[in-house]
């Protein structure tokens, strides 16, 4: 029951801290964005914190161990997508003042339809990214504890849905900051033991990969989901009574809920349509998915969607509104960078080691639990039980940050953006949401993790990641070029993968384009949007709207400026100061200017 | 734990805070004639410098792959026992994205320096800015006068 100690002081630090945050709760702003009050540090470990979802902490390795070295790109992807948020979009975003990203679309646009849009985007890419969170919360309660799968999956959306709705994002951002530095922990002290713990033999083992073809022990192997084997002759297995008995070779359907235990050296059953681990190709550094023969293209493919989906990523870019100006927002993405490279460090060493010492999890599909299955293997004796419940607990933090943010986002986007309202209704829509993503994660059990958050991360590429830029950086763009390329992008990405999950078999290049689809869909949604901006006229308000947000915050203030000399120095004719603002906001400004 | 704390507003502020929110026509998004030329030179020193970041960060993300395509015999290199091709996506590209990271965050921040006041001393930081913890109730607009 040590795995239970280690997940309920998790839990219970979450619920504490985020009613922390409960006191200090009056408005919509003080709700979604902290009322813009977090420090650089501060927020860009709550940025880490919260990016860190279990896609990474066990995802990542579970690749390794699945499809080889070449996954270590994705958190190249994952890093290198805060630098171009860096370079384009960090501090300008931050300066239009907006909330969300749908306030800022109205904001730089005036379009309430590209507004509109765009909380359905948020909900598309929230339900993507949350379902596998919730999914794998299910999942590893129940490997490590034998609870049932809807346990965890309950349990995480309880907890996430109680800080959020009390706190919000003031206890999300602490939380999420204290969630990073406790999943550092969990995540390099195991590794560092891991390695020292395995010993010589398994260590060079592990740098040279060989193909999983034999048991090396008695294995057991609980199909949680069903598969399909091919069974080899002479695969033997351990009976309840102890004694061994054949299985019949060719094709067999394993019902749900089986437990088999596999002998000492009898050979691996292969699974339709997986490549077994350390297999030929599995030691190249590149991503050639399926074997189609195009490694440089599924390689390129993965880091578009990931660096590309980082900078549109609507609860990312929800954490850089916390800031209290532009600068800030880019120190935290720089410093983003440094927190998330130390972190990417290790999931390697998890990979290889699990390659070695949990190959049969590909049997199962479920290699995303590699990372907490392997300190059992390590060593059965309390030290590899603490170890498990070390990593439990970091898993469980990783998804509780991420479910956090993107949970806030949902919300955010049902009740600031598509029905606009008050403090009581955003609280109301955090528990609502937090329901409908339980209940869709209920049957999602056999979905790939890392599949679901990568068609997240694609769907933010294409939609997001152009509106931003262009928005950003090109005066001529139009609400309905906008609405015309979110839309495109939208629809080609999600048509691409309907037609990976239902439609034909295809191979060669298409193949990996279907499933991958960022390469095409990511510079169709940016054309779309500069040849219908082209055709139409943007406003006349357009490049002040623009430039407007590449102005430094700490500037005089106008106000501040008439008392004093320079006036001379300024068109007052053409100022619009003055007529914007209400008598009483003129009178306190004048005041603080004195 | 020190005492309980409660809200301080009128109790009409609060109903306010609750009520479903009014959303008034939308309106564009000024500027001030006075500051258009700063705020044009802000986006185009802001381009510049995206752009030449962008373009390292890209020689980084799809040279790496390429290089490692067109090389396959790093596989086989070993250092330390580990094959070279390994370490090469690991411990190439996340020190190189941490320093291209902050010499973007220097330039940006030198840039944005530079062109709103000219006078100040090269390399003085006024670290008032970034600051958060200076707490409530100091209004952001106080931190340039």
């Amino acid at each position: 029951m040590i795995v239970a100690l280690a997940v309920a002081p998790v839990v219970l630090v979450t619920m504490l801290i985020g009613l922390r945050g409960v006191a200090a709760m009056r408005t919509t702003s003080d709700f979604l964005v902290a009322s813009r009050r977090v420090s650089p540090l501060l927020n860009s470990a709550a940025v880490s914190g919260e990016y860190l979802s279990a896609a990474s902490f066990l995802g990542v390795a579970g690749l390794v161990v699945k499809d080889g070295i070449g996954s270590l790109w994705y958190p190249v992807g994952f890093t290198a997508g805060y630098i171009a948020m860096l370079a384009l979009v960090a501090a300008p975003m931050r300066r239009s003042g907006a909330l969300t990203v749908p306030d800022f679309a109205e904001a730089r646009l005036g379009s309430a339809t590209l507004r509109r849009l765009a909380a359905v985007v948020v909900l598309v890419i929230g339900v993507l990214y949350l379902v596998p969170q919730f999914r794998t919360a299910g999942l590893v309660l129940s490997v490590v504890t034998e609870t049932p799968y809807w346990v965890g999956v309950v349990l995480a959306g309880g907890v996430v849905s109680a800080t959020l709705a009390l706190g919000g994002m003031r206890a999300a951002t602490y939380v999420q900051a204290f969630q990073f530095v406790f999943k550092l922990m969990m995540f390099i002290v195991p590794a560092m033991w891991l390695l020292i713990q395995a010993g010589p033999d398994v260590r060079t083992e592990a740098t040279q990969p060989t193909e999983f073809t034999h048991f090396r022990d008695d294995t057991t192997v609980s199909f949680r989901v069903g598969a399909t084997l091919d069974v080899p002759t002479g695969v033997e297995v351990v009976g309840r009574d102890g004694g061994l008995r054949e299985l019949e070779p060719g094709p067999w359907e394993v019902p749900p809920g089986t437990t088999v235990t596999f002998a000492d050296g009898t050979p691996v059953p292969e699974v339709r349509g997986e490549a077994v681990p350390g297999a030929d190709g599995w030691e190249r550094p590149l991503l050639d998915f399926d074997d189609e023969g195009y490694p440089l293209l599924g390689t390129w493919a993965v880091l578009i969607a990931t660096m590309l989906g980082t900078m549109g990523l609507p609860h990312v870019i929800m954490r850089f509104h916390t800031s209290p100006d532009g600068r800030a927002a880019r120190r935290t993405a720089a410093f983003t960078v440094a927190l998330l490279s130390v972190f990417y460090l290790f999931p390697g060493i998890y990979g290889v080691l699990g390659r070695v010492l949990v190959p049969h999890l590909y049997l199962t599909g479920a290699t995303d639990s590699a990372v907490v299955a392997l300190p059992a293997q390590v060593d059965d004796g309390t030290a590899g039980t603490v170890f498990t419940g070390l990593l439990t607990a970091g898993a469980f933090a990783a998804f509780l940050a991420t479910s956090l943010g993107l949970l806030l986002v949902v919300s955010g986007a049902i009740s600031h953006d598509l029905v606009p309202g008050g403090l009581r209704q955003l609280r109301l829509a955090v528990v609502g949401a937090a329901a409908v993503i339980v209940l869709l994660a209920l049957p999602a059990a056999a979905f790939d993790a890392g599949t679901l958050v990568t068609w997240g991360f694609t769907v933010a590429a294409s939609t997001f990641c152009p509106l931003l830029v262009l928005g950003i950086w090109w005066r001529r763009l139009t609400a309905v070029g906008a609405i015309t390329g979110v839309a495109a992008g939208l629809v080609s990405t999600i048509g691409s993968f309907l037609v990976n999950v239902g439609g034909p078999d295809l191979d060669g290049w298409v193949a990996i384009l279907v499933a991958q689809p960022a390469p095409w869909t990511v510079p169709l949604a940016f054309l779309t949007m500069i040849v219908v901006s082209r055709l139409g006229r943007p406003a006349p308000w357009a490049t002040a709207a623009m430039l407007r947000l590449h102005l430094h915050e700490h500037r005089l203030s106008p106000f501040v400026s008439r008392t004093q000399s320079d006036g001379a120095a300024r068109d007052l004719g053409h100022s619009s100061w003055p007529a914007r603002r209400s008598s009483a906001v003129r009178r306190i400004t004048r005041r603080l200017g004195r | 734990m020190t005492g309980r704390r409660v809200a301080v507003t009128s109790p009409q502020t609060r109903l306010a805070h609750a009520r479903r929110r009014y959303r008034g026509p939308w309106r564009p998004t000024t500027l001030d004639p006075a500051e258009m030329p700063r705020a044009i030179a802000l986006y185009r020193a802001g381009r510049r410098r995206a752009i030449a970041a962008l373009a390292a960060l890209g020689a980084l993300i799809f040279g790496l792959p390429f290089a490692l395509s067109l090389w396959p015999a790093l596989d086989d290199m070993r250092v330390a026992g580990v094959p070279v091709s390994w370490a090469a996506i690991v411990l190439v590209p996340f020190p190189a994205m941490v320093a291209m990271a902050f010499w973007q965050l220097r330039r940006a921040e030198r840039a944005e320096r530079d062109l709103l006041d000219p006078e100040a001393p090269a390399g003085s930081d006024d670290g008032g800015h970034g600051d958060p913890s200076a707490g409530p109730g100091q209004p952001a607009r106080e931190g340039a006068s």
